[in-house]
């Protein structure tokens, strides 16, 4: 998967990641001499930084973090890169003057300790290596208050059993919006649907895979569907009941982005 | 952001590793805050002097750095972790002595002017109205924004020195007039004697990151440096504009989005949880450093007094202003050092003390946390008085 990246300080660097899910400073919370992380916040606390490609949010803390990076540069205990969610000034000096690779505009939540990066910051991209992307579309049906929720069969690929819109994967060549329709069609039986909104995509990491979902919001005239091998109920809900379904990952996160409830 | 062909050449490192790495800082920071270009400085403000504050990575990296670079432009130096003269007697160790030599040799081999003062602009250092600066030091970046009318960022220390080297800054924030506009209105009911460093504290803290106006705000120079020096300290904001009663200001206010009123009780409610104890190690004036003016007025109201040696006393001022009136130092050297180059801020002060008080508000900030001091405001006048008798 690559993902295009906004370059900070040029240089490639490649490796495994190293993830803090939480604001980093270089001036106590990690250790200049070994290169192991110090924030007690960290997820990633007791690991070493060193030669891996470090990935935060952004940077926190004393402005001193700029020449705390220089050190660990000159003990040869650096990270090889770093990916920021967005840069601030006292991350992207120390990465400079330390002559670290660094790129910002990531969403470090796609990211996960232990995955193959490859940076570019001239070229203004990072690759994973061991994700790949799949672009999906996801509709949700609304008849007057409620939306259609439909349990994924015991015979589907993935997600078994848990709750979805009405979802698949876009064929080469497709536009979403096609997609969107011609699922509807195929798995609920219905065609004439009026698109009531719809969602840039929005990705969620789920172990080796990063789903680019496309989200739609559809109004129905007539709760008349019909349901085909890929799912084994339906229930129509009101939308804030989704929060009590096991659902497939992101679900509810689509919902109220499209309902903004 | 766009560069003309000179510029891509430095990026490119044809004028050298050092013009290289001060270009290739001077971008990324542009591109972070979205300016479109790089504008010439009149001079240049860097902070990161002190051994306290930037430690043996900063001395490294400055050793390393001045090898192959050079200011281009005027550029004056924040205060050091010692004065250069008295070092001993202020209590500081040999090595803490030593490892700050080494930081005022890569300075001056980087060719920045030692004037080790957050107030250059009493030292020569001046900026002109409508100038574009690179300062860092917040308590002079604020001045120099709101006094004296020059435009600058609050630089942090190595991009101020980049910028210095280049003779540019990126063109983003305060060097947009823009930007400039006052967004929140700030109105004081009355501020008493000696309360200007907590009106200034207090405006930091409601404005946060908005640029704020100060209604009727009638302030000497000196006080307009000790206001704004609290203001940076608390707030985000490098810069204040204020109208002054009796007296016409034009002054932009379609940007304000809220008006405050700050009854005189805030202040006095802000002196009382700044109180701390009343048994001091030290007492420190001079935050920011004290001007001639300031040296003066105190060395008269503490003339014919003895000293109560009650506790250590430091007045820090420039050398610049220092060495200008030699009479009035006499006499507040008989009630306490007259330090130079330092200051109770960037000082290993908790090696040496655990209990200060001073008439700063910026102090306030910085001593409980950067000097780990249990900290006591009072204004300038109490702490004269209980220094003398």
């Amino acid at each position: 998967m690559l993902i295009r990246a906004r370059k900070i300080k040029s240089g490639r660097a490649s490796g495994k990641a190293v993830v803090s899910s939480c604001p980093m400073s270089f001036l106590g919370g990690i250790d200049t001499v070994s290169g192991k992380i110090l924030d007690d916040e960290s997820e990633s606390k007791g690991l070493s930084i060193t030669d891996k490609v470090f990935c935060f949010p952004f940077g926190k803390g004393s402005t001193v973090g700029s020449y705390a990076m220089y050190q660990l540069k000159l003990n040869g205990a650096a990270p090889a890169g770093i990916v920021n969610g967005s840069a601030e000034p006292i991350i992207a000096t120390g990465a400079i003057i330390a002559d670290i690779p660094m790129v910002d505009g990531i969403d470090v939540s796609l990211l996960r300790t232990g995955d193959d990066l490859v940076m570019d910051a001239d070229k203004g991209t990072l690759e994973l290596l061991n994700v790949a992307e799949k672009e999906v579309v996801t509709s949700i049906v609304r008849h007057r208050q409620k939306i259609l929720l439909l349990q994924r069969s015991g015979r589907v690929g993935s997600y078994r059993g848990q709750w979805a819109g009405v979802s698949g994967f876009i064929e080469p060549g497709e536009d979403d919006e096609s997609a969107a329709r011609r699922e509807l069609e195929e798995e609920i039986g219905v065609s004439r649907l009026r698109l009531v909104k719809r969602l840039d995509p929005i990705r969620f990491r789920d172990s080796e895979v990063v789903w680019s979902v496309h989200a739609f919001l559809f109004d129905i005239d007539a709760p008349d569907i019909k349901i085909d091998w890929e799912h084994q109920r339906t229930e129509w809900i009101l939308p804030r009941d989704v929060a009590g379904y096991p659902t497939v990952p992101g679900l509810q996160q689509v919902v109220f982005k499209l309902l903004e409830c | 952001m766009h560069l003309t062909a000179q510029e891509e050449h430095i990026l490119a490192g044809e004028e050298g590793h050092g013009h290289q790495k001060a270009m290739e800082l001077l971008v990324a920071l542009g591109d972070i805050y979205g300016a479109e270009r790089l504008i010439p400085i009149a001079s240049a403000q860097v902070s990161g002097a002190s051994f306290k504050t930037i430690g043996d990575a900063g001395i490294k990296f400055l050793e390393d750095f001045s090898q192959h670079s050079k200011v281009s432009v005027r550029a004056s130096l924040n205060p050091l972790g010692l004065d250069l003269q008295r070092w001993k007697a202020m209590g500081v160790d040999e090595e803490f002595h030593s490892k700050q030599d080494r930081i005022v040799r890569a300075y001056k081999s980087l060719g920045v002017e030692p004037l080790y003062t957050c107030t250059p602009y009493l030292a020569g250092n001046r900026p002109r109205r409508g100038q574009h600066l690179a300062w860092a030091e917040s308590s002079a970046t604020v001045f120099a924004n709101s006094y004296l009318g020059a435009c600058t960022n609050r630089e942090g220390g190595p991009s101020a020195l980049a910028a210095a080297i280049i003779g540019k800054t990126a063109e983003y924030g305060l060097h947009i007039q823009e930007n400039r506009r006052p967004r929140v209105r700030i109105q004081f009911e009355s501020i008493p004697e000696g309360m200007v460093p907590l009106a200034g504290y207090l405006v930091g803290k409601i404005a946060g990151k908005r640029l704020p106006v100060v209604e009727g705000l009638s302030l000497s120079p000196d006080e307009h440096k000790s206001f704004g020096a609290a203001m940076a300290a608390t707030g985000a904001v490098s810069m204040y504009t204020f109208t002054q009663p009796g007296r016409k200001t034009k002054l932009d206010l379609s940007g304000v989005e809220e008006c405050v009123t700050i009854p005189t009780s805030e202040l006095t409610g802000t002196a009382d949880g700044l109180k701390g104890g009343d048994q001091w190690d030290l007492v420190a004036l001079g935050c920011p450093h004290c001007s001639v003016a300031e040296i003066k007025k105190m060395a008269r109201s503490l003339k014919g007094k003895k000293p109560s040696k009650r506790s250590d006393v430091w007045f820090c001022t420039s050398r610049a202003v220092y060495n200008s009136c030699p009479q009035e130092v006499a006499v507040l050297r008989r009630f306490g050092k007259v330090l130079c180059d330092t200051c109770m801020v960037v000082a290993p002060i908790e090696r040496l003390y655990k209990r200060t008080a001073s008439d700063s508000g910026k102090a306030m900030v910085y001593l409980p946390t950067l000097g780990k001091q249990s900290a006591s405001f009072r204004p300038t006048g109490t702490l004269l008085e209980a220094i003398s008798c």
